[in-house]
């Protein structure tokens, strides 16, 4: 689904990437762990086009991406959520789901005639589901910037379901989570991966990495430095230096069962 | 007594008058704001744009003798032209974070079509026609004059279309997601640069109806009044505060009645030098505008 081949982003002298192989099947929950400035973040941006690569290629359903906008992927079926919430904070939550659904497709999907002005109701219901789904049911009308924190979060997430992505890209979904608020979120993650989405989780709250994915890679200093299962990873003698340290292994896998 | 009450009469019609005419300024200072809210760059050349659609408007008057209707029409849809230009050109290539290059660029664009308007007029002055300048409604002491009436109705009506637009309309929707959120919009599927230069073709429809409307109030177009209505919507959208579009509303009225308070006490020689005095009372004590606050967004 997803191939990285030979990945590299340099930023002047900084290698924050450097050399990056990585694949994701199609319906895996991929973690990406490592310390901070280890490039996982850089390699969120390199797959949704954020950023440009110095060298190497990003092939999605076998296609290559290199030098594709943001948007062009989009389509294609890459979304993704923040790490730092950017939600936009003056349109409601539902014209915040309205955005990601409209822009997804291409306008003369909807058929001869575009619509201009309101959605039609088909896509009406699809945001109330996603509403639904996100518990932001009664919050419809609420400006985006007055929700709290929590909500905000649940938010990003409905709003790159909306796309209806094909991969969806969590960019450190659980920071600032309460440990019920993250037991959800492994809910979520799950769910939408049963959906049939490929989801590539890049986090540091190790309960819910290790509770959700099957599968790690996990980066230092530009590198790739170890993959395999959770339990191979967390056994990995040169990923618990890097990283782990020793108290992260000892904790509880979060309750990823739906 | 009566002194008195003739010259109360006499300056409340003036700042009327001033309060209709400020309607244009209003539209002007909307333009500038609503680019500067989706990109956060000012487009230098928005007031001479109108003004070019003006003149290609006027063209359509005295070439196939278009009625006033057409020429409104046309001076917006060539002004709406020149702003998809002017993005291309001055905008589109250059980095999104060059701020200096795209404002340099587009001030250069400005002079680049005055120089056009005075090459093809041998910059004298044309006459612009006039709508209702026969009429003038009857308000007891007061008299409103038909033509102001009607320029004011015009940028009205302007504003709510734009209005309605941008906050009903799906392409409203993603230029507000764009100015609001740039990256989060590109990564909804949003192209952002085909959603600025749509910013770009509203601002200039809007830009058309606001130079043919001062041209129609004023009666003439001049290449003179290129940049004192640059200067007047730049002070506007200031005043207003930076990407607030009811701010340029409130400051395009006030300006427009303020400057006709300074005309009436001091003469048309110092009138905008208040004006300019008025602009940095609020760099000073309101640096971020009447409604401003849009420049603190994300």
């Amino acid at each position: 689904m997803l191939e990285l081949r030979g990945l590299s982003k340099h930023f002047g002298g900084v290698k924050a990437l450097d050399g990056l192989d990585l694949t994701v099947d199609e319906g895996d929950i991929f973690g990406l762990i490592g310390p901070n400035g280890s490039g996982k973040s850089t390699t969120i941006n390199l797959i949704c086009g954020v950023y440009g690569e110095t060298a190497g290629t990003v092939h999605f359903r076998g296609n290559l991406m290199n030098g594709k906008p943001p948007h062009t992927r989009l389509r294609a079926g890459i979304a993704r959520t923040f790490q730092n919430i950017r939600l936009f904070p003056n349109l409601t939550v539902w014209q915040n789901l309205w955005v990601a659904q409209n822009s997804s497709q291409d306008v003369s999907a909807h058929g001869f005639l575009p619509r201009w002005f309101g959605a039609t109701r088909r896509t009406r219901k699809e945001i109330a589901r996603l509403l639904e789904l996100a518990d932001l049911g009664h919050k419809g009308d609420e400006l985006a910037s007055n929700l709290a924190f929590g909500e905000q979060r649940r938010l990003e997430f409905a709003r790159a379901a909306a796309a209806r992505p094909k991969l969806l890209l969590l960019d450190e979904p659980a920071a600032g989570m309460s440990r019920q608020e993250i037991d959800n979120l492994g809910r979520r993650i799950r769910r939408m991966r049963d959906s049939g989405v490929t989801i590539l989780l890049v986090e540091h709250v190790m309960e819910l990495v290790m509770g959700v994915t099957e599968q790690i890679a996990v980066l230092n200093f530009g590198y790739k430095i170890a993959f395999g299962t959770p339990g191979e990873v967390q056994r990995d003698k040169a990923v618990q230096e890097a990283y782990l340290g020793t108290s992260a292994s000892k904790s509880r896998p979060v309750d990823g069962s739906a | 007594m009566g002194d008195f009450w003739f010259e109360f009469v006499e300056i409340t019609q003036t700042i009327g008058d001033g309060l209709l005419f400020g309607a244009t300024y209003a539209l002007i200072g909307i333009g500038f704001t609503l680019i500067f809210g989706a990109m956060g760059k000012l487009n230098m050349t928005y007031a001479a744009a109108s003004l070019a659609g003006a003149y290609v408007g006027l063209a359509a008057f005295t070439l196939v003798n278009a009625s006033a209707l057409v020429v409104f029409l046309v001076s917006a849809l060539a002004s709406g032209l020149v702003g998809f230009i002017v993005y291309v050109a001055c905008f589109r290539f250059i980095p999104i974070d060059n701020h200096l290059a795209a404002l340099m660029a587009s001030i250069g664009a400005l002079f680049f079509i005055d120089e056009i308007i005075v090459h093809a007029t041998d910059g004298s002055p044309l006459t612009f026609p006039a709508m209702f300048d026969d009429v003038m409604l009857e308000l007891g002491s007061y008299g409103i004059r038909g033509d102001l009436l009607f320029v004011f109705a015009v940028c009205i009506a302007g504003t709510f279309g734009l209005l309605y637009v941008l906050y009903r309309s799906r392409l409203g929707l993603a230029t507000r997601a764009v100015s609001q959120q740039d990256v989060a919009a590109r990564l909804c599927g949003i192209d952002v640069h085909r959603t600025n230069a749509v910013t770009f073709v509203l601002a200039g429809l809007l830009g058309g109806i606001a130079g043919s409307m001062t041209a129609a109030a004023v009666g003439v177009l001049s290449p003179l009044i290129t940049v004192p209505l640059t200067i007047k919507g730049l002070i506007v959208t200031v005043i207003g505060g930076l990407g607030s579009i009811p701010g340029a509303i409130a400051a395009g009225l006030l300006v427009g009645g303020l400057e006709n308070v300074f005309l009436y006490f001091r003469g048309v020689n110092e009138r905008d030098m208040y004006v300019l005095l008025l602009l940095f009372v609020f760099l000073i004590f309101r640096p971020h505008g009447i409604f401003g606050s849009a420049i603190d967004r994300d």
